[in-house]
């Protein structure tokens, strides 16, 4: 993609040395090469965080194991947990939303350009402070050590006493800076969406596409920020000598719990509000028909933004907490599933009666309607207490948010990726090589997660370096391993198709899908300015308007 | 056609769109103030549960003086926008600068009660749960009184050097937001350390 | 008047250049100083004194970017027409509603006060039927009050058979608070819901859906409330939920529905005759 935009610059302006079409891209403010810089950087992550997960697996797939040392299994599933949230989903989420938000709304730009290249370039200084302990971390095990206390960093694991060294602080360190990013873009995506409209689009007639990620916008600006407050906590703590979560000092390791969480669940519909977004535009327009219950889609979001924010202490029900807590977020758990769920059916709504078109990134949205669906019912099982206890931080828990984020949150991501990869580039894609990444992907994910859940429901806890033969777990980590070649085929395809296509993919045209929203009615790639004239809209599809003056939707909205 | 032609409407009206900047800097207040949730809810939760001295109520003095310089510099920094807004560049400078003084007698009085903690008292951020948790708290509003001090010298510069304008009156205005915002996360603040805590 | 963006028959005038932000090395070079004054924290102290003046050098320059007016680069506007069309001309509607060109679903539902009524015929059936279960299988009418109440205040079940053959006072307040609520509740679904079924609404609402909810609390009842489970006679419990649910389906069902409000065109919401308009209607229902 990058390739490919430098190219059009290049015959638009003539030849310029490497050096100089580099400098442009460092200096850029155009959301545009912003967003495809985020999207490459959490591409790159993806590999890299995929690398980490495939020698977790690798380590578990027979008994008794030693692929790797338990030092070094820790250092693993810290930096893969860590990478995959927060330098893999979320940039490449911000990546398109900076990128589309603009050409959805009907602007030439973010309303802060600058803050956005300024956010951009804090998230990817923090991944690489954070990856830089690989070389410069030193820990409990010498130089070389990286973070290796879990994602979710439990004090006292991360006290001066049992992290001693500098590998915790990376942690620490690399997740403020990228945290001060995302908050950045987080405030510019807000404000763009509400003050950078073109004229005519009114709230209610806003792509949901730009609905969601304002509220998603406005959940990272009160989720991430705790997360920060919790980080500085534990920086006075480690730095200062501080007893925020020292238990000896009276301080509570339970508190740490309850901040990590205010920011951890959020952040599961933070990521996931972005993938609705994406289903809620390519669902539509490969069904050839409106989305359903556009207003409803809109306030079921909103419900959803603000349950997600009551609902952080159902991770710690093996905590120990009163029977009012365990009752209160128990309910709340529920009670999310219900706007959940109205999505859902909006969408098969949606498809219903429509004429579907099964192309790559309908196939993936598809299969995120399902996976996610399974995802849901999981979730709800897990939110019942009772339950929660048996099987809490065991794999059913693993298999449960891996069915999030790789078969709802992944799927989509590549669905959008498709589907506006055209628009990105100018070329279109191989159809066949995306369906043979669609479905070698898709067998892969069901292998590994789907199997994934029995050696939790057989006791198998979460994050063990290795296990007895004779439990019954050996066969369920074969198969569960075996699933990753498959995922690592699908993506093999991905990039290859990827590469391709920037360079003999056919052109794409204007408007590919035949689709409805604005950044469809400029050219592919979108030229600097966006629109040479600011559009004007009357409804929530303006170019079907255009396309269909004979029956234009703003007659009834 | 005809119909499509006659239900146009034939006056569109204006296209108004709330202000980047107000927008922009009320969702960085949500931002800040969902930080300083975390640490008051922190202070609260470890209120008297220090394992050791010094308490609260024995080194806490009632900072009235001090709060009533910051609350009122609020009331200051109302007034310099406002007389901008009616194009009295001198009455704004002076109101402007009133609210950085009082902004200031702030900072040096939390800093007088800081040096009085630690040589005195001998509380520092790592003596308790107390210490830990009030030097955060109050530390961290002192830092956005500074970063909030520094902006409004920024302006108090440009006004010596005659280039603030009655049109500037709109970016100043948003500056204004932030450090009322300053103000009330002190009036919290006070409530939670000096007033519930002690 | 607006027109929309670049419609292929009315050629705009176009402007030659366009204002964008210019670029900047600014905020990377604060981003950068930001890291390493972090970065400082895990290396060494140089680290971040690099890094502080980095950031105040890039907050300098970023200043000096906007301030007094933002910098801004002249671009030049590229000629080029872009069309905006379908090949796909034909529109074909799905069979719901032939006389509106877009519907809102549900067409047809009933009032509230329809839902209402249903619920509270339904409750006295219900009533009837398990007061009529109490006097034959156990001799006191009191005897399924209690154990709805129950539900509410377990620690009755404790007590004993013959406490719950008894009139308690407080047990029956509690019971019929459940027992109104819950069914206006039920009513009030089923007025919503009884025009969405597609086909013997009757059957579905007052004998399908019983027999899931039955057969949902029957396999959970023994976890939740063992106590509670033993005393329940499951004939008769899905008795009174088949009297329920055909009553309140009945009386629902033979009220008159009501339309729910369109979103008709302009013209017909003002009531204004338009040849153009009427003219252009029949056509549009068949696929073209």
């Amino acid at each position: 993609m990058a390739s490919e935009t430098l190219a059009l610059d290049t015959i638009a302006q003539g030849t310029r040395p490497i050096a100089d079409r580099l400098h442009a891209w460092v200096v850029t403010v155009d959301h545009k090469r912003l967003g495809i810089l985020y999207i490459i950087y959490g591409l790159v992550f993806l590999v890299i965080g995929g690398i980490e997960a495939t020698i977790i697996r690798i380590q578990l797939i027979v008994p008794h194991n030693h692929f790797v040392s338990p030092q070094v299994f820790n250092r693993m599933f810290t930096m893969h947990g860590t990478t995959m949230i927060f330098f893999v989903i979320m940039p490449i989420l911000f990546g398109f939303g900076t990128y589309l938000i603009p050409l959805a709304i009907g602007t030439r730009d973010m309303a802060f350009p600058r803050l956005n290249a300024f956010s951009f370039w804090l998230t990817a200084f923090g991944g690489a402070l954070l990856y830089f302990s690989f070389i410069g971390g030193n820990g409990l095990y010498g130089a070389g050590n990286a973070p290796d206390v879990g994602w979710f960093a439990y004090a006292p694991l991360t006290s001066r006493a049992f992290s001693p060294g500098h590998s915790t602080d990376f942690w620490t360190l690399g997740l403020l800076v990228s945290g001060f990013g995302s908050i950045g873009t987080a405030v510019n995506f807000v404000t763009t969406i509400l003050c950078m409209r073109c004229p005519g689009m009114t709230l209610g007639k806003m792509p949901l596409l730009a609905w969601l990620n304002l509220i998603m916008g406005g959940m990272v600006i009160l989720a991430i920020s705790p997360l920060t407050a919790a980080q500085i906590m534990l920086s006075i703590d480690r730095y200062l000598g501080g007893h925020f979560f020292d238990t000896q000092a009276g301080g509570s390791a339970v508190l740490w719990m309850h901040f990590f969480w205010i920011f951890g669940h959020p952040e599961v519909y933070i990521l996931v509000i972005p993938a609705f977004a994406f289903a809620s535009e390519i669902i539509p327009v490969f069904s050839r028909k409106p989305i359903f219950g556009y207003p409803v889609m809109v306030a079921a979001t909103i419900c959803i933004g603000f349950i997600s924010f009551s609902v952080w202490a159902h991770h710690m029900f093996t905590v120990g907490m009163s029977s009012y807590g365990n009752t209160f977020f128990t309910m709340t758990t529920m009670i999310i599933a219900v706007p959940t769920g109205i999505k859902i059916f909006n969408w098969i709504g949606t498809m219903w009666g429509g004429k579907i078109q099964f192309k790559a990134p309908m196939l993936f949205c598809i299969g995120f309607l399902f996976q996610f669906l399974i995802a849901g019912l999981t979730g709800i099982m897990l939110g019942a207490s009772p339950f929660n206890w048996q099987l809490g931080n065991s794999y059913f828990v693993v298999a449960h948010f891996h069915y999030v984020i790789v078969g709802a949150i992944l799927f989509t991501i590549f669905g959008a990726f498709y589907y506006w990869f055209p628009k990105m580039s100018g070329r279109m894609y191989s159809e066949t090589l995306a369906k043979w990444h669609f479905w070698l992907f898709f067998i892969g994910f069901h292998l590994t997660f789907d199997f994934m859940h029995i050696p939790g429901i057989l006791g198998m806890p979460r994050r063990i370096y290795t296990y007895e033969p004779g439990r019954g777990w050996e066969i369920w980590n074969l198969i569960v391993t075996v699933g990753v070649i498959f995922q690592i085929a699908g993506v093999l395809v991905f990039v290859f198709n990827v590469l391709r296509s920037l360079v003999k993919g056919g052109t794409a045209g204007n408007d590919p899908w035949d689709a409805w929203t604005l950044e469809w009615s400029t050219s592919s790639p979108p030229p600097e300015y966006n629109f040479a004239k600011i559009p004007a809209v009357r409804s929530r599809r303006p170019l079907w308007d255009i396309k269909h003056p004979e029956d234009p939707d703003w007659k009834y909205e | 056609m005809s119909s499509e032609a006659f239900a146009q409407p034939s006056i569109e009206p204006e296209w108004v769109l709330p202000s980047r900047g107000r927008v922009g800097m009320f969702s960085l207040i949500a931002a800040e103030a969902a930080i300083f949730t975390i640490f008051v809810v922190a202070y609260i939760f470890y209120t008297g549960k220090s394992l050791s001295g010094p308490m609260p109520r024995d080194v806490l003095d009632l900072p009235i003086f001090n709060t009533v310089c910051l609350l009122s510099s609020s009331l200051t920094i109302h007034l310099a926008v406002k007389a901008l807004r009616n194009a009295k560049v001198g009455a704004f400078g002076l109101w402007w600068f009133v609210t950085i003084a009082l902004g200031a007698i702030f900072l040096a009085g939390t800093g007088r009660e800081w040096q009085r903690l630690i040589f005195e008292k001998g509380l520092t951020i790592s003596t308790n749960l107390f210490g830990t948790t009030y030097y955060s708290l109050v530390g961290l509003h002192a830092f956005h009184v500074i970063v909030g001090l520094i902006a409004l010298s920024l302006g108090m510069i440009f006004t010596f050097l005659g280039k603030v304008k009655p049109e500037h009156s709109e970016r100043l205005d948003i500056l204004s937001l932030y450090w009322h915002f300053v103000d009330a996360v002190w009036v919290i603040v006070f409530t939670v350390v000096y007033v519930v805590g002690r | 008047m607006v027109t929309t963006i670049s419609r292929p028959e009315t050629p705009q005038v176009m402007p030659d250049t366009v204002k964008l932000p210019a670029p900047t090395a600014w905020p990377i070079i604060l981003a950068f100083g930001i890291a390493l004054l972090f970065a400082g924290l895990v290396t060494s102290a140089s680290v971040s004194i690099l890094g502080a003046i980095l950031f105040v050098t890039g907050c300098v320059g970023w200043f000096r970017d906007v301030l007094p007016h933002e910098k801004e680069e002249t671009v030049e506007v590229k000629p080029e027409v872009t069309v905006i069309a379908t090949s796909r001309r034909e529109v074909e509607r799905l069979p719901i509603a032939p006389d509106l060109p877009r519907a809102l679903l549900p067409l047809e539902t009933y009032p509230v006060s329809a839902g209402i009524k249903g619920g509270l015929a339904g409750s006295v059936a219900m009533a009837v039927l398990a007061c009529l279960y109490g006097f034959l299988k156990q001799r006191s009418i009191w005897y399924p009050i209690n154990l709805l109440a129950a539900t509410g205040y377990a620690q009755s079940l404790k007590i004993g058979t013959a406490w719950l053959d008894g009139f308690h006072l407080g047990s029956f307040s509690l019971a019929l608070a459940i027992h109104l609520f819950t069914s206006l509740l039920v009513g009030l679904l089923y007025g919503a819901m009884l025009p969405m079924f597609p086909r013997r609404p009757i059957f579905l609402g007052g004998i399908v859906a019983p027999i899931l909810w039955t057969g949902l609390l029957h396999s959970i009842l023994g976890l939740i409330n063992p106590l509670l489970d033993e005393r329940i006679d499951w004939p008769w419990f899905i008795a009174s939920q088949f009297a329920f649910g055909i009553v309140a389906g009945l009386v629902v069902a033979r009220l008159a529905p009501v339309r729910t409000r369109q979103l008709v065109p302009f013209l017909m919401r003002a009531g204004i005759e338009a040849p153009g308009w009427t003219k252009e209607k029949p056509g549009k229902d068949e696929p073209r």
